[in-house]
């Protein structure tokens, strides 16, 4: 179990007319990462919640909070001490085109951190081959066909699961899918996310699905739990089917109103929310007011914390929860 | 400012663009015939490889080496046969008549030059006279687009967001007054909110300016939002094509009903969703005979191995399968497997 109190980051600008300039990417988010359990990240670029992924995965400290795992808070231990702990979280990248060496083969990809697992666990070197064989069965790929090739000689899809099965010699805990699927193929997309499910059920890894697109997060897990960021705050936190049929908080609804809807299939939700375009931020406000088409004169002057105000299930950060049917419905068909 | 006449209508016909190989001439788009119909939206969907960006820019005959147009015509009204054209003819025709708005425009400005610099530029190369005007024009274009118009001209490309950044795009595709326009994966890279918003925009300014419109993308949901007619692309040939909405609510050919159905939903029971078997071809992948989607089809059958499957016209639809029965519409009529006299 992983899980995080106020974890607060801010980057530091330099450079420009300005000067030096301050950019709060994470403020004060809470989180829990159950063992076994799914957890999506839905937000904007640029919400934070890459950033919180690296922080998840000891990629990237935070300025200020704690992350906590199994028990064992991390600031407590030296950098050395920490290492073991995060060896449990993987993170996979969107990219799965820069993240293999292009020099070696997928045998060589697999084998030097098997290696180092066959030294830490006692196992004989013998082992890392039958195990590289092992892990590439486990996400879907014909040991013999890839094991001699280099990554240019795979597919988009194929070069993910490659990443995937890297990710997994190390016995994680946690998988930190980033964008996992979105520069994949759209025939291919389901099937990797149909691989994290799978690993969730055979494994009992757990899985941090990070993206901007809801619909995936749903495939993951419906039994997860969707958190909504919007400017490195979390605005509405709950579970995945609550919050996707029941949002309330407006940002929320903006995401999913602006799922293309299919047309011929769909009639779209009949309360469809546009954010207005605009810029800066009150100082004390609510961050998504600016944007919001509902805020009022509180709004500008206080900023709402997570809560359950208004008696709704999940937890939200909006004065002013509504549930509104924003979502696409598929036209029944005669 | 947009010109009186109507918008101008496309023909493609037999379309065949082939690129050099070590292993000799590969077809990255193979006897494609498709309409453009004056003042639609179409939408061109297709997976990498699928030929969909190399049928694009043969509207610009901009096909670049190895790559070459080896069969088939362009037909655009007010131009003549682009693949015909060349030299001078052809590089007013890019940007008067045509608008290209490319893949990741987020990132096709000179980072040197403020985007009013770069107007100034086309307008120089194209022979403007009056570039004060075409300032003004394309000011008007960004306001239009929701953008502070003179801000955005005294900007650097860093100094926007993405979605700024594809506004200026479209900007430079239209401020020529080009009628048709191209718009390669206009979406990719942007967040959902940001692309709601170009798309309404591109589907307010394609209704304003009276213009002919080809969206290229690997996303249903991006057709679906904006285009009157879909096409789906597989391995350099067209699938299926039809209005978007009856393709959607009744895909007939394989390749679209997986497609269709690899989506994952908001709603609904989520296990429904599959992903297509296998991957998509390679340009050396691509069988040369038969149907090109066999090897991921469910419905294959011996005849898909050797026979390139017939175009199945029923009304204003059309399907490339074997397996699509002619009572599937209304009114059948079997095209020759060519395709070569497809209405």
């Amino acid at each position: 179990m992983i899980s995080g109190i106020g974890i607060t980051k801010t980057f530091r600008q330099r450079g420009g007319v300005l000067g030096a300039r301050e950019v709060p990417a994470l403020r004060g988010v809470d989180f829990a990462i159950p063992k076994g359990g799914a957890v999506s990240f839905i937000g904007e670029s640029g919400c934070g919640k890459t950033t919180l992924g690296r922080i998840i995965a000891g990629l990237e400290t935070c300025d200020s909070g704690e992350i906590v795992i199994d028990d064992v808070a991390m600031s407590s231990l030296s950098h050395r001490r920490r290492q073991p702990y995060f060896r449990r979280v993987q993170l996979i990248h969107q990219d799965p085109y820069s993240a293999l060496n292009p020099t070696r083969t997928i045998h060589q990809a697999l084998a030097a951190p098997l290696a180092l697992r066959a030294k830490q666990t006692g196992r004989p070197r013998s082992w890392t081959d039958e195990r590289a064989g092992e892990l590439l069965g486990l996400v879907g790929l014909d040991p013999g066909y890839v094991l001699p090739r280099y990554p240019h000689q795979l597919s988009g899809g194929m070069r993910q699961r490659v990443v995937i099965a890297r990710a997994l010699t190390v016995d994680p805990e946690v998988l930190v899918a980033d964008e996992a699927v979105s520069m994949i193929d759209v025939s291919l997309r389901l099937g990797i996310l149909a691989l994290l499910k799978d690993l969730r059920e055979r494994l009992g890894v757990s899985v941090l699905f990070i993206t901007h697109d809801v619909a995936t997060a749903r495939y993951i897990g419906t039994d997860g739990e969707l958190y909504v960021i919007y400017r490195g705050q979390v605005v509405e936190r709950g579970p995945v089917e609550t919050v996707i049929s029941a949002p309330v908080h407006p940002y929320t609804q903006a995401l999913l109103s602006a799922i293309p809807v299919l047309h011929g299939l769909e009639s779209p939700g009949e309360q469809r929310v546009v954010p207005v375009e605009a810029s800066g931020e009150h100082p004390d406000g609510c961050l998504f007011a600016p944007r919001c088409p509902f805020r009022t004169e509180r709004c500008e002057r206080e900023r709402p914390a997570l809560g359950r105000d208004g008696g709704t299930p999940q937890e939200h950060a909006c004065f002013h929860p509504e549930r509104r049917s924003v979502v696409a419905l598929p036209v029944s068909r005669g | 400012m947009a010109p009186e006449q109507s918008p101008p209508g496309v023909r493609i016909r037999g379309l065949t663009v082939v690129y050099r190989t070590p292993a000799g001439e590969l077809p990255a788009v193979s006897g494609v015939d498709l309409d453009l119909a004056p003042g639609t939206i179409t939408g061109v969907v297709g997976e990498s490889g699928s030929g969909k960006s190399t049928l694009a820019l043969s509207l610009l005959n901009a096909v670049q080496p190895p790559g070459r147009i080896a069969a088939g015509s362009v037909e655009i009204d007010g131009l003549g046969d682009v693949v015909a054209l060349g030299g001078e003819g052809l590089r007013r025709a890019r940007g008067r008549h045509v608008g290209y708005v490319f893949q990741a425009a987020q990132n096709s400005l000179n980072p040197l030059k403020t985007v009013g610099k770069q107007v100034l530029d086309l307008g120089r190369s194209h022979g403007v006279e009056d570039p004060r005007g075409l300032l003004a024009d394309a000011r008007d274009l960004l306001g239009r687009m929701g953008l502070d118009g003179a801000r955005v001209l005294d900007s650097y490309q860093h100094e926007l967001s993405g979605g700024m950044r594809q506004r200026v795009g479209i900007m430079l595709a239209l401020v020529l007054n080009a009628r048709l326009v191209v718009l390669d994966e206009p979406t990719t890279a942007l967040d959902m909110i940001t692309q709601a918003t170009i798309l309404r925009i591109v589907r307010e300014v394609h209704a304003e300016r009276g213009l002919t419109t080809l969206v290229i993308t690997h996303d249903l949901g991006v057709v679906a939002e904006v285009a009157d007619r879909l096409a789906v692309m597989y391995g350099g040939r067209l699938a299926e094509q039809g209005p978007t909405r009856e393709v959607l609510a009744g895909p007939r050919h394989p390749y679209t009903r997986g497609l269709l159905g690899a989506i994952p939903r908001l709603v609904g029971d989520i296990g429904e969703a599959r992903a297509l078997p296998g991957r998509p071809p390679t340009l050396a992948g691509v069988p040369a005979d038969g149907c090109v989607f066999r090897e991921r089809c469910p419905l294959r059958m011996d005849v898909c191995e050797t026979g390139r499957p017939p175009v199945v016209v029923s009304g204003s639809r059309s399907a490339a399968c074997h397996a699509v029965r002619d009572d599937e519409g209304d009114r059948p009529a079997v095209a020759a497997a060519t395709g070569e006299d497809q209405a």
